[in-house]
C-alpha cells in the first residue's frame, strides 16, 4: 500500500494549509485592505505569469540544469513580439513572442550541447549576449504594446493563456516520453544514456520547451505591463528568480505526484505574502526582502537534504 | 544444455589507451546453459560483456547471436536483439514511477503516435510484477518509495520480462541480501530451463560453482579456459585465475593464538534506531574481531558507530582509558582508523592526488606551528604508499586513475601513516583482485603482531573464517552469535546464525 | 561507467586538452587581451592615468573574489556578494561619521553576519548554496533598497579623505597575501580542496566538513565587508544599486581566470588575480574603444563563452550539468 504521507492528497493539504496560513495571517493583521475576493483575484493574476515560467523551468531544473537567460529572453521575446505586432497584429505578437522564445531556447540548447560547458555558465554568457541583442532589436527605444492588442493584459485573456500553458505542461509530463526522460536524465545521466535515451536531444528539447514557456511568459508580461525597455548590465538577472521560486515548489512537491499544482499554488503564496506586506504599509522596496525571506523559509521547510548528504 | 551454439564470440578485442582490456577472446555459449565468467579485477570479463550489450563499442572481432551479428550502440538496441544486463550498482532511476522504470527506453508498445498511454503501461507493469511474485510493489508508485532490495527486484523484472536470449548478471549478487539472491537464482534457472542462456559474473567462487554449469576464466584480458563446474573446485579455479598456486599464504594458518586480556575498546548498548539494536562487545589488544551477517544485518553500521560516524547513536563507545568516541575527528585523534565498504565515496577522495589523500588525517601532526611544508608532506606520503607497494606513476597522480586494489592500498597507507592502533576495516577486500587481497591479509597479520587491533566487517564467510580471532554474527541489527577461531568451524555454523 | 566513445585525439587537440595548457591558458588570455587592447588603443591603455583608473576598478572585486574563490573551491556558489557589499557599504557609511576603525569593523561584521546566515542555512538544513544565496541575495538586495528608499546614504568626509592608491593597494595585496598563505601553507587549503573534491570521504578522513563550509561563508562575507570599506572611500555615497550584479562579475572573472566550476583539487590561486585583471582590462578596453554599452556587453559575452569552452576541464565534470 502506498503511504498516505506520499500521496497526492497529502501534498495538496500542505500547500492548502500554507495558503490558508498566510492568507489568515495578513487578513488578521490588515482586515480592511487585504484579501477581498477581488484582491485575491488580482494577486492570482500577477502570480500566474511567473507560474508559466516556473513550469518551463521545471523541465530544466529536474535534469539538474539551470538557465540564467530566462529573464533576458523574456525581454528579447516581448520586444520582438511587440515589433511584429505593429505590422501583423495579434498573429505577429503571438508568433513573435513564442517563435523568438523557442528559437532562443533551441540556440541555448544547441550551444550547451556543442560547447559542453555547465548550463549555469553558458547561460550567464548568453544572458549578456541576449541583453545586448534586445537593445539592438529595440533600437534603444521603449516598446509599447498597442492598446487594441491587450487581450492578454487581464482576465479572462491572461487566465485562458496561462491555463492553456498549464494544460500543455500536464499533458507533456504525463502523456509523452519527455517527462519520463527528463526525470531519468536528472536521476542518472549515465544510466539514462545506456537505456538508449538520446540525452543531448532531450536536453535540447528541455531548453526549447522552457523557452517556449518563456515566450508565453513574454506575452503575459508585456501585456500586463504594456511596455518593455531593453537594458544591459545584467539587469534581467532578477527576472530569472520569480519563476524559479515556483519551480522550487514544483521540485519539492514532485514526490507527491503533481508538480504543476505546486508551481501554481507556490507562486500564489509568494504573491499573497508580498501583497500582504504592501497592505501593511511597507514600501514596495521591501518586496525583495519579503520574497527572499519567504522563499528561504519555504525551501528550508520543503527542500532540505538529509543528514550526511552531500550538498554543494 | 543443448548442443546448439547460441552466442559465438570470435576474436573480441578492446583497448583503452595502453591497456589491452580484452585481448583476442573467442568463446561460445550454448543454448540452455549458465556460464560463469571469472577472473581477477582487470581481467576483462565486465568489459567483454559490456561490449556485448552496447555499453562499450566493440574494439575488434564479432559477436554472433543465434546466427546474427551483434554490434549495438546502447542497451536498448541490445535488449531488442535479446541481450539484457543486470548491473552491480543501482540500475533504477529515482523520480520515475516503477512502471516508467521497467519500460524505460521501451515505451514504443504504449505510444499512440506521440502520446503515451500511461494507464496501459502501468497495467502491464503490474501484471509483470504480479507474475514474478513481487506483488507488494505497485507499478504506479514512485520508485523512490521502495528500498534498495525492492528496486533491485524491479530491475530484475526490467531485464528479464522480454525473455532475453542472453541474460548477463554482472556482479549483482554482492549487492543483494540472501532473499534477493535466491530470487535471482530462481530466475536464472528459469532462463536455462527455457533453453536460453545466462552469463554470470561473480567474485564469489562458491556461488559460481553452485549455480553455473560451465565456467570461463579470463586473465589479463586473455581467454584461459572453459571448464565444467563439476570438474573443478575453488582451489583449481583460483589457480586458473592467477596462473599460479596461491598456496597457503592466502589466509592465516595459525590456530590457537592466545587473545590478550587487555581490552582496548568497549562498545556498550549501542543502538541506532532502525539499524542496530543494543550492540555490546569488547575489542582486545592484538586481535582481529570479525563481524559477519547478511548485508542488511547492521554490521556496516557498527563500523560507522565505532568510528563516531553515525547519526542518532545511543549507548557508548569507550577506549580503555574511558574516553568516549562521539565524532570522527575525535576517533581519529584517539587512534581509530576506518576503511569504508563504499570505498569511492567514503574512503577516497577520487579527484584528488594520492599525496593529499594520504596526508589528510595526519595534517595536524605534520604541521609545524600550523604551517605545512610541501616537502614534508611528499616525503610522508611517499613513505607510506611505498610501504603498501601501491602501483602508481607518482604521488601527485589522481586516485581516480588507480584500480580498486590500489585505491584500497592508498586508504591503508593513510592509516598506517597516522599510526592508528584500532582499525575498523569494512569489507577490506571487496572487489579487489587476489594478489592485493593477499597483501592486505598479510598486512593485517603484521599489524596485529605489533599489538594493533582490527575490527573486520566482511560479507565473505571464508574471509571471516580465515582471518578472525573471534567472529560475531549479526542478524536483524543484533549480535546473534559468537565464535572463537577454530579449524573445525565451518561456513554452515556461521550461516546458521545469519539467517 | 565509461564513455561510449573511443577517442583517438589528434596532437593538437591533445595539447589543447592537456592540463598544462589549460593551466597556462588564462595567462595567455590575459596577455593576448592586453596586447589586443594595446594595439587597438594605440597604447593608450598603458598610459599611467589609464592604468590607475583600471587598477582602481580592480581592488574591491579582487578582495571579494578571494572569498568567492574559497567558496567555489568547496564546490559551492554564492550569489550574495553584490547585496552584501551594498548593505555593508551602508553600515560603513553610517558609522564613518563616528569613527573610522569602527566603520571598518562594522562593515566586516555585517558581511560576516550575512555570510553566517548563508552558511547556517546551507550547512544546517542541507540546502544547496545556490538556492540559499539566491534567497538571501533577494533579501539583502531588498534591505539595501529599503534603506536607500528616500535618498542615497552619504559617507563622512573623513572616510572619503582616505582615498589613496597606497591604501587600496595595501589592503588588496594584504588580503591576497594572507589568503595565499592560508591556502598554500595551512590545513585550511587542504581541507577546502578535500571538501570540494569529495565531501563524504573528507568527512571520513577527519575533516570537520560542516565547520569548514560554514566558516568559508563567514570569511567570504567578511571579505566582502572589507571590500565595502574600499568601495565607500572610492564612491562616497551609497545608492540602492551599490554592488549590483557584483556576483555575476566575480563569477565571470573567476571562470575567465580558469577556476574549475566544480571546485576541488584543480583550483589555482592565480585564478583570482588573472581572472579579475582580465575582466577589468576587457571592460576598460571596450570603454576606451568607444563602443556603446550594448556592444561592449555583446563582446564580453562572446569572449566569456569562447574562453570557457577552451579552458573548462570536462574530465572533472563527470556529467555536465
Amino acid at each position: 500500500m502506498q503511504n498516505f504521507k506520499n500521496s497526492k492528497l497529502f501534498g495538496f493539504m500542505i500547500l492548502g494549509a500554507m495558503v490558508l496560513f498566510f492568507y489568515g495571517l495578513f487578513k488578521f493583521l490588515t482586515p480592511t485592505n487585504f484579501g477581498s475576493p477581488a484582491n485575491l483575484f488580482s494577486y492570482f493574476q500577477s502570480s500566474i505569469i511567473y507560474s508559466v515560467g516556473g513550469c518551463g523551468l521545471y523541465f530544466i531544473v529536474v535534469m539538474g540544469l539551470f538557465d540564467f537567460a530566462v529573464g533576458a529572453n523574456i525581454v528579447l521575446s516581448s520586444i520582438v513580439g511587440v515589433i511584429l505586432s505593429e505590422k501583423l497584429g495579434y498573429i505577429g505578437f503571438i508568433i513573435g513572442c513564442l517563435g523568438c522564445g523557442t528559437l532562443i531556447g533551441i540556440l541555448i540548447g544547441f550551444l550547451y550541447n556543442k560547447l559542453n560547458v555547465p548550463s549555469m555558465i553558458v547561460t550567464v554568457g548568453l544572458m549578456l549576449v541576449f541583453e545586448s541583442l534586445a537593445v539592438f532589436v529595440a533600437g534603444g527605444v521603449k516598446q509599447t504594446l498597442a492598446p487594441e492588442l491587450r487581450f492578454f493584459s487581464g482576465a479572462p485573456g491572461n487566465i485562458i493563456l496561462a491555463a492553456l500553458a498549464f494544460a500543455l505542461m500536464w499533458f507533456i509530463l504525463n502523456y509523452t516520453r519527455i517527462g519520463t526522460y527528463c526525470n531519468a536524465i536528472g536521476s542518472n545521466e549515465f544510466t539514462a544514456k545506456n537505456m538508449g535515451i538520446d540525452v543531448k536531444k532531450y536536453k535540447l528539447i528541455g531548453f526549447a520547451l522552457l523557452h517556449f514557456f518563456v515566450g508565453i511568459m513574454a506575452i503575459l508580461t508585456v501585456s500586463y505591463g504594456t511596455t518593455m525597455t531593453a537594458l544591459t548590465g545584467m539587469s534581467t538577472m532578477s527576472r530569472n528568480f520569480q519563476p524559479l521560486m515556483g519551480t522550487f515548489f514544483g521540485v519539492a512537491f514532485r514526490k507527491y505526484g503533481n508538480p504543476i499544482s505546486a508551481i501554481v499554488i507556490g507562486e500564489f503564496i509568494i504573491a499573497i505574502i508580498f501583497n500582504g506586506f504592501v497592505a501593511l504599509g511597507a514600501p514596495t522596496t521591501i518586496q525583495n526582502v519579503v520574497t527572499g525571506a519567504a522563499l528561504l523559509i519555504i525551501v528550508t521547510l520543503t527542500a532540505r537534504g538529509s543528514r550526511g548528504s552531500v550538498v554543494k | 544444455m543443448s548442443d546448439k551454439i547460441l552466442l559465438n564470440a570470435e576474436h573480441i578485442d578492446k583497448q583503452f589507451g595502453i591497456t589491452h582490456a580484452v585481448n583476442d577472446v573467442s568463446l561460445t555459449i550454448n543454448a540452455g546453459e549458465i556460464r560463469a565468467l571469472i577472473g581477477e579485477n582487470g581481467s576483462g570479463k565486465s568489459t567483454f560483456c559490456q561490449m556485448l550489450c552496447g555499453i562499450y563499442t566493440i574494439g575488434g572481432g564479432t559477436f554472433t547471436l543465434d546466427g546474427k551479428v551483434v554490434n549495438v550502440k546502447n542497451q536498448v538496441e541490445a535488449n531488442n536483439l535479446g541481450i539484457s544486463i543486470i548491473v552491480q550498482e543501482m540500475g533504477t532511476l529515482s523520480g520515475l514511477s516503477v512502471a516508467e522504470n521497467i519500460f524505460l527506453g521501451h515505451e514504443e508498445p504504449f505510444m499512440r503516435g506521440l502520446i503515451k498511454d500511461t494507464r496501459a503501461m502501468i497495467r502491464e507493469a503490474q501484471r509483470l510484477l504480479d507474475e514474478y511474485g513481487f506483488k507488494n510493489i505497485r507499478a504506479g508508485a514512485m520508485i523512490d518509495n521502495y528500498n534498495f532490495e525492492d528496486r533491485k527486484l524491479v530491475e530484475i523484472v526490467k531485464a528479464t520480462y522480454m525473455k532475453p536470449k542472453i541474460l548477463i548478471v554482472d556482479e549483482t549478487t554482492t549487492a543483494l541480501s540472501q532473499n534477493g539472491r535466491l530470487e535471482l537464482y530462481k530466475i536464472m534457472d528459469a532462463v536455462r530451463a527455457d533453453g536460453r542462456s545466462v552469463i554470470f559474473i561473480s567474485h564469489d567462487l562458491g556461488e559460481v560453482l553452485e549455480h553455473c554449469d560451465t565456467i570461463s576464466i579470463l586473465r589479463d584480458g586473455e581467454y584461459i579456459d572453459t571448464v565444467k563446474s563439476s570438474d573443478v573446485d575453488e582451489d583449481s579455479l583460483k589457480r586458473l585465475m592467477v596462473g599460479r598456486d596461491i598456496g597457503t599464504a592466502y589466509y592465516r594458518t595459525d590456530y590457537g593464538k592466545e587473545i590478550s586480556g587487555e581490552v582496548v575498546l568497549s562498545v556498550n548498548g549501542v543502538t541506532i534506531p532502525g539499524q542496530i539494536e543494543d550492540v555490546n562487545f569488547e575489542l582486545h589488544r592484538g586481535e582481529i574481531l570479525g563481524f559477519g551477517g547478511l548485508s542488511e544485518c547492521g554490521m556496516h553500521e557498527v563500523g560507522k558507530a565505532v568510528f563516531g560516524a553515525s547519526w542518532d547513536r545511543q549507548g557508548s563507545v569507550k577506549l580503555a582509558d574511558g574516553t568516549e568516541i562521539t565524532s570522527i575527528p575525535q576517533a581519529i585523534k584517539h587512534s581509530i582508523a576506518y576503511a569504508s565498504k563504499d570505498r569511492d565515496n567514503e574512503s577516497i577522495i577520487l579527484n584528488e592526488s594520492i599525496r593529499n589523500n594520504t596526508v589528510l588525517p595526519s595534517l595536524d601532526d605534520l604541521a609545524e606551528a600550523h604551517i605545512l611544508k610541501a616537502g614534508k608532506l611528499n616525503k610522508f606520503a611517499q613513505e607510506f604508499v611505498d610501504k603498501m607497494q601501491t602501483k602508481m606513476q607518482h604521488i601527485h597522480q589522481f586516485v581516480s586513475e588507480l584500480s580498486g586494489g590500489n585505491k584500497q592500498k592508498v586508504v591503508l597507507a593513510r592509516w598506517l601513516g597516522k599510526g592508528s592502533d584500532i582499525l575498523v576495516l569494512d569489507s577490506p577486500t571487496r572487489g579487489i583482485d587476489v594478489k592485493v587481497k593477499q597483501a592486505i591479509y598479510a598486512l593485517m597479520s603484521e599489524l596485529t603482531a605489533q599489538g594493533k587491533s582490527i575490527v573486520m566487517i566482511s560479507e565473505e564467510i571464508p574471509e571471516l573464517l580465515g582471518m578472525s580471532d573471534r567472529i560475531l554474527i549479526m542478524k536483524d541489527g543484533r549480535i546473534n552469535g559468537e565464535f572463537a577461531r577454530s579449524e573445525s568451524l565451518s561456513e554452515e555454523d556461521l550461516i546458521a546464525k545469519m539467517v | 561507467m565509461a564513455n561510449n566513445k573511443d577517442t583517438k585525439p589528434s596532437k593538437i587537440s591533445e595539447i589543447l586538452a592537456s592540463d598544462t595548457f589549460k593551466g597556462l591558458l588564462p595567462f595567455i588570455g590575459l596577455v593576448v587581451i592586453l596586447a589586443v587592447m594595446y594595439w587597438l588603443t594605440n597604447g593608450r591603455i598603458m598610459q599611467p592615468k589609464r592604468l590607475r583608473l583600471l587598477l582602481s576598478q580592480v581592488y574591491y572585486p579582487m578582495i571579494v573574489a578571494v572569498g568567492v574563490f574559497f567558496l567555489m573551491t568547496l564546490g559551492s556558489i554564492d550569489f550574495t556578494e553584490g547585496s552584501t557589499l551594498g548593505v555593508a557599504s551602508i553600515v560603513v557609511s553610517v558609522l564613518s561619521f563616528y569613527n573610522i576603525p569602527l566603520a571598518i569593523i562594522g562593515g566586516i561584521l555585517t558581511g560576516a553576519a550575512i555570510g553566517a546566515i548563508n552558511g547556517f542555512f546551507h550547512v544546517k538544513f542541507r540546502l544547496q548554496s545556490f538556492i540559499v544565496t539566491i534567497c538571501t541575495m533577494y533579501l539583502f538586495r531588498g534591505v539595501c533598497a529599503y534603506l536607500t528608499t528616500e535618498t542615497a546614504i552619504p559617507a563622512s568626509a573623513a572616510i572619503k579623505a582616505l582615498d589613496s592608491d597606497g591604501l587600496k593597494i595595501g589592503i588588496t595585496v594584504g588580503v591576497l597575501a594572507v589568503a595565499f598563505f592560508l591556502f598554500k601553507f595551512t590545513r585550511i587549503g587542504n581541507d577546502v580542496k578535500a571538501v570540494g573534491s569529495g565531501e563524504t570521504a573528507a568527512r571520513f578522513s577527519g575533516v570537520r566538513t560542516d565547520r569548514v563550509k560554514f566558516f568559508a561563508f563567514v570569511a567570504a562575507g567578511a571579505l566582502t565587508g572589507l571590500a565595502a570599506f574600499v568601495n565607500v572611500i572610492k564612491v562616497g555615497s551609497i545608492t540602492a544599486t551599490a554592488g549590483n550584479q557584483l556576483e555575476t562579475q566575480i563569477l565571470i572573472s573567476l571562470v575567465l581566470g580558469g577556476l574549475p566550476i566544480t571546485g576541488g583539487a584543480k583550483v589555482r590561486f592565480s585564478n583570482i588575480i588573472v581572472g579579475t585583471l582580465m575582466y577589468t582590462v576587457l571592460n576598460n578596453g571596450l570603454v576606451m574603444l568607444g563602443f556603446e554599452s550594448a556592444t561592449q556587453q555583446l563582446i564580453k559575452g562572446i569572449v566569456f563563452l569562447i574562453f570557457v569552452a577552451l579552458t573548462i576541464d570536462r574530465k572533472a565534470l563527470k556529467v555536465i550539468k
